[in-house]
């Protein structure tokens, strides 16, 4: 891996790379050595491969920063650990249906809020993934008889169905019905964003506004084109074809960059059962002050190496690191530290944490002006 | 941002309006970010006030696996970002002061944002508008440069343990942001 690596300028070229071989074989095996590619679906075609280097490239980066390094490097070697293999599959299971498919976690934030973002995360998956289906010829509809259609999957004939039975309209209409959902969704987001005025406290245009719209232009003209040609005889059809195209070309090639990006990532959320909190609030590790459990030997492990890595020296005078403690005694030490009184659990750095870095040097290091000086001079006197 | 926060932790009187205040910041969902509690029990009702360092470099943004602590502009340390956090408590293990707050139920971090809407216009947070005894401060570098040199005056004659080399460790912290 690593000869392979250097012949390329960084990790994520490379990774880029591998990714872009793979989606051109699969356009190969899919549309049957580029026989049945749909040159109408080129503009599509370019800004999915760019959504996919785009996600590469995030991803490599993200995989790079220390804290989630560490995060990974535990998640991998629990993994190829035999003895954890149960607890490893019901940490990725329970994930997978309560934080992935059903959101529960958001539910109890609101039900408003849940069905919300439900609604959005679901017809924005179903819609990519049937974009990138169709874009990249990974599947595709074939006429077997006059009443007979079939699914061809990567080439491989399917399914076969009558083209008006009930699945082949729940298929043909895929798009609308994810449309559909993304549309309520999408108005329940904007009128949330609109009503509610705690949330403009760390609102921000182009990353929480931005992506709403975006999305709500790209349904609204993807429904359009249904209503055009099934209600309105095809009228300005091509009109808004190119609307649309331009629309999904931009939310593509925004995607990786900006607000969406957390649904790459929040697989992840996975390794929170799997490494640190089997289950949630029962904790294993005792503080060193109190003698109460406050987290477990793993994640305080993977703490102090991940402040290590990054030159956080927060090693106190009897050799413990803050995080030993719990949050409360932590709190305590410091303020027992100011007010010079001696601490029954520990013994604090000598030295306060520096939280300025140097940036700003508090006390005599920052020279004043001399009416400053000369005043306190006379307050000493 | 002009203003910084400035505590004192003796003149706490421990009447904990800073966090009834502070549940009522716009954002903060009726519960409190800040904390107030007793230095020493066993030894007196000293209580003291603690909220955010808003560190430069703060240690609970580098030990989050998923990037989701975020800094404004003006280097105020926000709560994670909701669609992000991943909610592994990673940041409240690193933090050295011992700061974040933790959500199972939601599965969200929180954390004192200094209320973010009030200090970037330069009103006071909650916290330090309703402080009767002035234990937290919202006030110019200036005024708070005097206030800690006069505290290690006070400290130097009263024969504690400081020197002349270290006096401005056993002053009242200052924290938040500030440009010149």
């Amino acid at each position: 891996m690593k000869e392979l690596e250097r012949s390329f300028y960084s990790k994520a070229s490379m990774y880029s790379f591998i990714v872009v071989v793979i989606l051109f074989f699969s356009i190969w095996v899919g549309t049957g050595q580029f026989t049945k590619v749909g040159w109408m679906k080129f503009g599509y075609m370019v800004s999915s491969f760019i959504f996919f280097i785009g996600i590469t490239v995030r991803l490599t980066a993200w995989l790079m920063r220390p804290a989630t390094h560490e995060v990974m490097k535990r998640t991998i070697q629990n993994m190829k650990t035999t003895k954890r293999q149960k607890r490893n599959v019901k940490a990725i299971v329970k994930t997978l249906v309560d934080n992935i498919i059903l959101q529960k976690f958001i539910f109890k934030r609101g039900i408003y809020r849940g069905i919300q973002h439900w609604l959005i995360a679901w017809g924005c998956i179903g819609s990519l993934a049937i974009t990138f289906g169709l874009v990249f010829g990974w599947m595709h509809f074939r006429l077997v008889d006059a009443t007979t259609y079939q699914l061809v999957v990567f080439n491989i004939p399917t399914i076969t169905m009558h083209p008006d039975g009930i699945f082949a309209q729940l298929v043909f209409n895929g798009l609308n019905i994810a449309a559909a959902m993304l549309l309520v969704g999408l108005i329940m987001a904007i009128a949330r964003r609109i009503k509610n005025h705690d949330l403009k406290v760390t609102e921000r245009a182009e990353f929480d506004l931005f992506p709403l719209y975006l999305l709500l232009a790209v349904t609204v003209s993807g429904l359009l084109l249904t209503v055009s040609f099934k209600l309105l005889d095809g009228w300005m059809h091509s009109t808004i074809a190119l609307v649309h195209q331009i629309t999904v070309v931009i939310f593509l090639v925004y995607f990786p960059f900006g607000k969406l990006f957390h649904l790459p990532i929040r697989p992840m959320a996975a390794a929170v059962p799997m490494n640190y909190q089997e289950t949630v609030q029962v904790d294993t590790k005792e503080c060193i002050g109190c003698h109460k459990p406050y987290s477990n030997d793993d994640q305080i492990a993977d703490v102090q190496q991940m402040l290590g890595n990054q030159a956080f020296d927060l090693k106190m005078k009897d050799g413990n690191h803050p995080s030993d403690y719990c949050p409360a005694c932590r709190r305590m030490l410091r303020v027992m530290n100011h007010l010079n009184i001696k601490s029954p659990v520990g013994e604090v750095a000598e030295e306060p944490v520096q939280t300025n870095n140097g940036i700003h040097i508090p006390g005599f290091g920052r020279r004043r002006a001399e009416s400053f000086y000369a005043q306190s001079v006379k307050e000493e006197k | 941002m002009k203003k910084i926060m400035y505590l004192e932790f003796e003149r706490c009187i421990g009447c904990r309006s800073c966090q009834a205040a502070c549940r009522e910041c716009g954002g903060h969902d009726a519960k409190e970010r800040n904390y107030v509690e007793y230095v020493d029990f066993l030894e007196s009702r000293q209580t003291f006030p603690m909220m955010c360092m808003q560190c430069k470099d703060p240690a609970c943004a580098r030990v989050c696996p998923a990037n989701a602590i975020q800094i404004t502009d003006d280097g105020v340390v926000l709560s994670a970002m909701e669609e992000k956090c991943i909610g592994c408590r990673n940041c409240t293990f690193g933090c050295p002061f011992g700061i974040p707050k933790f959500d199972f139920e939601e599965n969200k971090m929180y954390k004192c944002d200094m209320c973010y809407d009030r200090t970037k216009h330069d009103i006071a947070p909650m916290c330090a508008s309703v402080c009767p005894s002035d234990a937290i401060r919202f006030i110019d570098h200036d005024e708070m440069m005097e206030l800690r040199r006069k505290r290690t005056q006070l400290n130097l004659i009263e024969g504690k343990k400081p020197s002349e080399n270290n006096k401005w460790q056993y002053v009242p912290e200052f924290f938040g942001v500030y440009s010149d």
